[in-house]
């Protein structure tokens, strides 16, 4: 188990600095960024922004420093500056960086000219980094600066401040997804092909077949713009607590951001979670639980003469359960997460809808700490699941 | 009556004649022809031009005559597009990104798992860690990223003429237009491949230690027509039925992506992006988002219809096979909603 545990932490924290290193890359050669919108309104007259405003900025977003040393000060926070030992700086004239490229002009020998970047007219060194402020490093914690939504600020707040959101909505839904989706499973597979278990197989059919989006867009059709103008109590369309307080038919005055007012805006993003999965989950267990059924050990537990209650759910359901352990392993990264398309569909504010404002905003440091985060957690999730899988199942050993 | 023939029925004629039996795959198989043939008549069919904008007609309600006096069968957009048009040539778009991208990925997924699981050795091990690395990563997340970038420098990338002339030929789309296509379709296969690669793999390890095929061996057969000849065939029930879950999966994901506004670009149209439009004005027009809805609803449910279909029809002494990879795949799809997919 030991040699396990340290052979598969080692193994994850290759692939963990690997897909930082994929990840990174992916977003360096990205368009945009903090540069973009300072170009296009460097010309207008008054606001013109001067070459001191745009080396501040660069410097800001290190973006004169070289990748290499991007990505680790990104990843680890380092180089903080020169080494000092015993009262010696060192390795202070390293050049890190180039704050202002030199320029070379090329003559053509049709005589036309063009300006390319070569060279380095202001060298950055790592005696320089010192005045700078410096993360601690991501794999610490410290995710650095938002660059577009919450300009300067930490990404650790704008993290913080969605995170109950997500938590409140993955959590339970997930949660009575599986209270209600391995029940039915069950059941539907004890009695197969009984009426309960067509209508199962039907709805879970149907459910896993859709899109999200679609059932989304279809829910708030029905609850909330036909039931509105239907009268008769309907649910809000979008955002976790309304802005000001609202008449519902038969209910009466909702007072915005009270708990019932939360309470309906939870309803329709939490059940269409709920549905979705719940057709995922039952499919699932309900095949698996026929695949065991039919096995030996399963009519010599009958045989023995055990309840047949027993008999489902110590024995069959048990060992049904084990291939469902490794959907449990996004669980983890789901759970913080967040569902990006359902929370972006209900206006949800949570991690989801982060990572898509990011992404289609350009703000690639918060869009890369979500990812790493996300990450992080998927591989601790399939650590879990494989040390749960060898306690439920006995036959297979770790090593 | 039947007539006798000489020759005893292939395995393809006997899947066939047992997927006729099953009237609701049949039922699905056929919506599913009209609507990509039909796709594919788009100019000929289509009422109007795809882009034609016309703001006093914009809005106009399902069935009814627009402002200026023009039938539209499933009303305009907020530009006054005609919306039977457009999704006529969105399932074109739609459908071939979809059909190209399992197409592809489950050939590559198909022989890379075939070599990996035939040979073994280094080059399983190669793949299989190459598998593993790919599968931990975020899908969902790689897949918004890397498609915003490609979209918003789409000239950055080169792609050769000769493919963006094929592409926008078969979706009827400009060369530009395909440049992105092209980008998102290659970035589906990047990661879409590993799956099928996986249970290929798992089930050619178990087939390359049946007796015929070492008795093909002693015979002189080579490698190469082994694989092809004797394993592959043997795979093959499973491949089928990934292929067509693959199918409505890329087919959802796609529109996923265009709905969150990564995916195919307007004006280039697609299920995606025009749900993503009409979710913008459903408060004021309600019926706005049902019409792009419709045939995403429909293709998804026709195409995993055909799967089931598929799944009863093929061989039955591979049926423990078929199921274990359908709930590979399931187990994929339920995993890939726990990446911030749903």
């Amino acid at each position: 188990m030991a040699t396990f545990l340290t052979r598969r932490i080692i193994q994850m924290f290759v692939v963990l600095i690997a897909s930082a290193l994929v990840s990174f890359g992916l977003l360096y050669i990205a368009p945009g960024g903090p540069m973009s919108g300072l170009r296009q309104g460097q010309n207008s007259g008054r606001n013109k922004i001067s070459s001191e405003d745009i080396l501040r900025i660069k410097e800001r977003f290190e973006l004169d420093l070289y990748i290499p040393y991007r990505f680790s000060r990104w990843l680890i926070g380092f180089p903080a500056g020169p080494i000092t030992i015993a009262g010696h700086a060192l390795l202070g004239n390293t050049v890190v960086g180039c704050a202002i490229p030199g320029q070379a002009r090329l003559r053509y020998p049709d005589g036309h000219t063009e300006i390319i970047e070569d060279g380095c007219q202001q060298e950055v060194t790592i005696a320089d980094l010192s005045s700078r402020r410096t993360s601690h490093g991501i794999l610490f914690g410290d995710f650095g600066l938002s660059q577009v939504i919450l300009r300067d600020r930490p990404i650790a707040t704008l993290i913080a401040s969605r995170l109950p959101y997500t938590l409140q909505l993955m959590g339970v839904s997930s949660l009575l997804a599986l209270l209600i989706g391995v029940p039915l499973g069950v059941y539907s597979a004890v009695r197969q092909y009984s009426r309960f278990d067509y209508t199962m197989t039907t709805i879970s059919f149907i459910g896993s077949s859709i899109p999200t989006f679609v059932i989304g867009i279809i829910c708030i059709l029905i609850f909330a713009i036909a039931a509105k103008e239907a009268g008769l109590p309907f649910l809000p369309p979008g955002n976790a607590v309304a802005n000001s307080d609202y008449v519902m038919p038969f209910i009466g005055d909702v007072v915005a951001e009270s708990s019932l007012d939360r309470f309906l805006h939870f309803v329709m993003p939490c059940g269409v979670l709920v549905f979705v999965n719940i057709a995922g989950y039952s499919r699932f267990i309900r095949s698996g639980m026929l695949e065991v059924l039919r096995l030996d050990y399963v009519r010599t537990a009958r045989a023995k003469g055990l309840q047949e209650r027993t008999v489902v759910l110590k024995h069959a359901l048990r060992n049904a359960m084990l291939p469902f352990i490794t959907i449990m392993a996004g669980v983890l990264a789901e759970l913080f997460g967040g569902a990006a398309i359902t929370e972006s569909i209900f206006n949800w504010p949570g991690l989801g809808r982060l990572l898509v404002d990011s992404i289609g905003r350009n703000d690639y440091s918060v869009a890369m700490a979500l990812t790493m985060v996300s990450i992080f957690l998927l591989l601790i999730g399939y650590l879990i699941t494989d040390i749960l899988y060898s306690i439920l199942d006995p036959r297979i050993r770790l090593s | 009556m039947t007539i006798p023939t000489s020759r005893p029925a292939s395995q393809s004629e006997l899947i066939w004649r047992r997927f006729r039996k099953h009237t609701v795959a049949m039922v699905c198989l056929l919506i599913l022809i009209t609507i990509y043939v039909g796709s594919m008549l788009a100019p000929w069919i289509a009422p109007y031009h795809r882009d034609v904008i016309s703001l006093g007609n914009a809005y106009t309600t399902p069935f009814h005559t627009a402002a200026d006096g023009s039938y539209h069968f499933f009303g305009t957009d907020h530009l006054g597009r005609d919306l039977f048009t457009r999704l006529i040539y969105a399932a074109r778009v739609s459908l071939t990104t979809a059909l190209t991208v399992v197409t592809i990925s489950t050939m590559i997924g198909v022989i890379i798992g075939l070599v990996a699981g035939y040979f073994g050795g280094w080059i399983d091990n190669l793949v299989t860690r190459l598998i593993e690395f790919i599968s931990t990563f975020p899908t969902f997340t790689l897949l918004l990223i890397a498609s915003a970038i490609v979209i918003q420098n789409s000239e950055a990338i080169p792609i050769p003429a000769f493919f963006s002339a094929i592409t926008g030929a078969v979706m009827a789309i400009s060369p530009r237009e395909a440049n992105q296509v092209i980008l998102i379709i290659t970035i589906f296969i990047m990661l879409g491949w590993t799956g099928v690669a996986r249970f290929v793999r798992g089930m050619v390890l178990s087939i390359r230690e049946q007796q015929y095929v070492e008795s093909s061996r002693a015979l002189g057969a080579s490698h190469f027509y082994n694989m092809f000849i004797h394993v592959l065939p043997n795979a093959m029930p499973p491949i089928i039925i990934s292929y067509t879950l693959g199918l409505s999966g890329t087919l959802v994901a796609e529109s996923g992506l265009s709905f969150l506004g990564f995916g195919i670009q307007d004006p280039t149209p697609s299920w995606g992006n025009m749900l993503a439009f009409a979710n913008s004005y459903m408060f004021s027009y309600p019926w706005m988002p049902l019409v792009p809805a419709l045939p995403i609803l429909v293709c998804s449910l026709a195409i995993n219809y055909i799967g089931d279909g598929l799944r009863d029809a093929l061989d039955p002494r591979v049926q423990t096979e078929i199921r274990r990879a359908q709930r590979v795949a399931q187990l994929a799809a339920i995993r890939e909603r726990s990446n911030p997919q749903s």
